[in-house]
């Protein structure tokens, strides 16, 4: 009978189909996404109230701070948990391309995000009802955040290809997101280019290397293709990086 | 055994190092259609690290191996869809309830609707896995999970099966099953099958492959290594140790 074998899109389909159900079993990755639905929420109330301004921009402000805890916990198990359990073995010995087994596990992780960023849809509805917010904006936003959550997913599953166990993958990925973010402050611009004065290496980080000018740029209803080719080169980056690594781990 | 047959698995000088560590030395040896061969050693005889380049897991540093024709370097796709393979420690997603694993790994190897149906119903027979298939992985008792990691190995009815340690696990009435449905599968197809235990090797194969520190010490059917120890008067065991350990047989010998 022996089937001929499935292309790279139809294997990570199976793949990652696997991945999403397998979410549901963990009950750290379940709870993790009601946990940090329930705080976007929240953060989210807590300025509508105090500024009464009826658009997300508070919000997706937030947005990339709970991400750098709230990612690296779906990304850690990607890798360093099928090597815990030896299942790596399972997964590189069916007749599926390595990349379709890297594709298949972050379209997953992908699709769980999607699932978190579909639960605060109550915040537009409400918004909706409140009064005439620019949808416009408010599907950038969301492109935004979508691009963001999956550059982070990326660089985790990377980490996790990377790392022995799912607490170490979980460090890396969160520093590394981290700094992806956090170099993106104009407070900690200001203090590095204080710290090395005439470099301006603050500048420089958060100009070349910040995820979050290229973040804020899409909220604010800019779409310019440096900001989507940061988003989506990197991504890609990270998973050929991924297929790579997960291809030597083999040998 | 016809010998204008072409072998099914063909393992051609291979080679495994881990650093200085010569794991796997020129082994060569195949398996023909219809054969059965026993894959015995000690433990850290190098048994399961030339299984696990059979399965494509490790990449051969010397040698080439062929699965059905398929290069496993060159081909390792479609090396991987000719083989069915149980490996050592059997790691399964725990997870999953055993359906859902079976029903994954038929998707994954490319089996249609209708086939993958066709698959499962047979392997939940042949396997006796009705009573679980509703069952996560991690509730199933040892003997259980063996035959949901055979399963799995059979699912797409593969031409070549290799199999590591395939009776750990299971109780004698469940190892004398799975010897019975080893010699059911095996025509057609090429088994290979990893053991440590010499009587249970001889009473499910006609071939037996010893490796010992990594390299070939013998290859040859289990009738003619019975008639010599019945000969000698030893016991099957006795008699693969001298196979196994050529220095203290010939020392014996000298005595």
């Amino acid at each position: 009978m022996t089937a001929k074998p499935l292309g790279l899109l139809a294997g990570a389909r199976v793949i990652a189909s696997r991945e999403f159900a397998a979410w549901f079993d963990s009950g750290v990755a379940t709870a993790s996404t009601i946990a940090a639905l329930l705080l976007a929420n929240s953060i989210f109330m807590n300025e509508f109230f105090l500024a009464g301004r009826i658009d997300m921009g508070p919000f997706f402000a937030r947005l990339p701070v709970l991400l750098v805890l709230f990612l690296p916990a779906q990304s850690m198990r990607l890798w360093a948990e099928e090597r815990r359990t030896r299942t790596f073995e399972v997964l590189v010995t069916l007749p599926l391309a390595t990349g379709s087994l890297v594709l298949g596990k972050f379209l997953a992780a992908l699709a769980l995000y999607g699932l978190f960023l579909v639960g605060t849809a109550p915040i537009v509805v409400m918004l909706c009802v409140l009064g005439a917010p620019d949808l416009g904006l408010l599907a950038s936003g969301y492109l935004a955040a979508l691009l963001l959550g999956g550059l982070l997913l990326a660089l985790g599953s990377l980490l996790s290809a990377l790392s022995p166990d799912q607490v170490v993958a979980f460090v890396l990925a969160a520093l590394v997101s981290a700094a992806l973010v956090l170099s993106g402050d104009e407070r900690l611009v200001a203090v590095l280019d204080g710290l090395f004065s005439g470099a301006n290496v603050g500048t420089w980080i958060h100009d070349v290397f910040s995820a979050i000018p290229h973040y804020e740029e899409l909220v604010g209803g800019i779409a310019s293709a440096p900001a989507l080719a940061y988003f989506v080169g990197l991504s890609a980056l990270s998973l050929w990086l991924t297929t790579t690594l997960v291809r030597r781990l083999r040998t | 055994m016809n010998d204008s047959v072409r072998p099914l698995l063909d393992i051609r000088g291979v080679t495994k190092r881990y650093g200085a560590t010569v794991a796997v030395e020129r082994v060569s040896f195949s398996v023909k259609p219809g054969e059965i061969v026993g894959f015995v050693g000690p433990n850290g005889a190098g048994k399961s690290t030339l299984l696990k380049m059979v399965s494509t897991f490790l990449v051969p540093d010397e040698g080439s191996i062929e699965l059905a024709g398929h290069d496993v370097v060159k081909e390792p796709l479609a090396a991987r869809a000719s083989l069915g393979y149980l490996a050592e420690h059997n790691a399964l997603y725990d997870g999953m309830r055993v359906l859902r694993y079976l029903q994954f790994v038929g998707r994954a190897r490319g089996l249609a609707r209708a086939e993958l149906a066709e698959r499962l119903a047979w392997t939940i027979g042949a396997c006796a896995l009705e009573a679980v298939t509703k069952k996560r992985v991690q509730e199933c008792s040892k003997g259980y999970r063996q035959r949901i990691g055979l399963a799995a190995a059979l699912i797409h009815d593969p031409p070549v099966i290799a199999l590591d340690e395939p009776t750990h696990g299971l109780d004698p009435v469940q190892m004398a099953a799975f010897r019975d449905f080893l010699r059911s599968l095996a025509p057609r197809r090429a088994i290979l099958f990893s053991s440590h235990i010499v009587g249970e090797v001889c009473d499910t194969c006609e071939r037996v492959v010893a490796i010992h520190k990594g390299k070939l010490v013998a290859d040859e059917p289990v009738s003619a290594l019975s008639k010599r120890a019945n000969a000698s008067g030893r016991t099957l065991d006795q008699e693969l140790v001298r196979l196994l350990e050529p220095a203290q047989a010939s020392t014996e010998a000298a005595r």
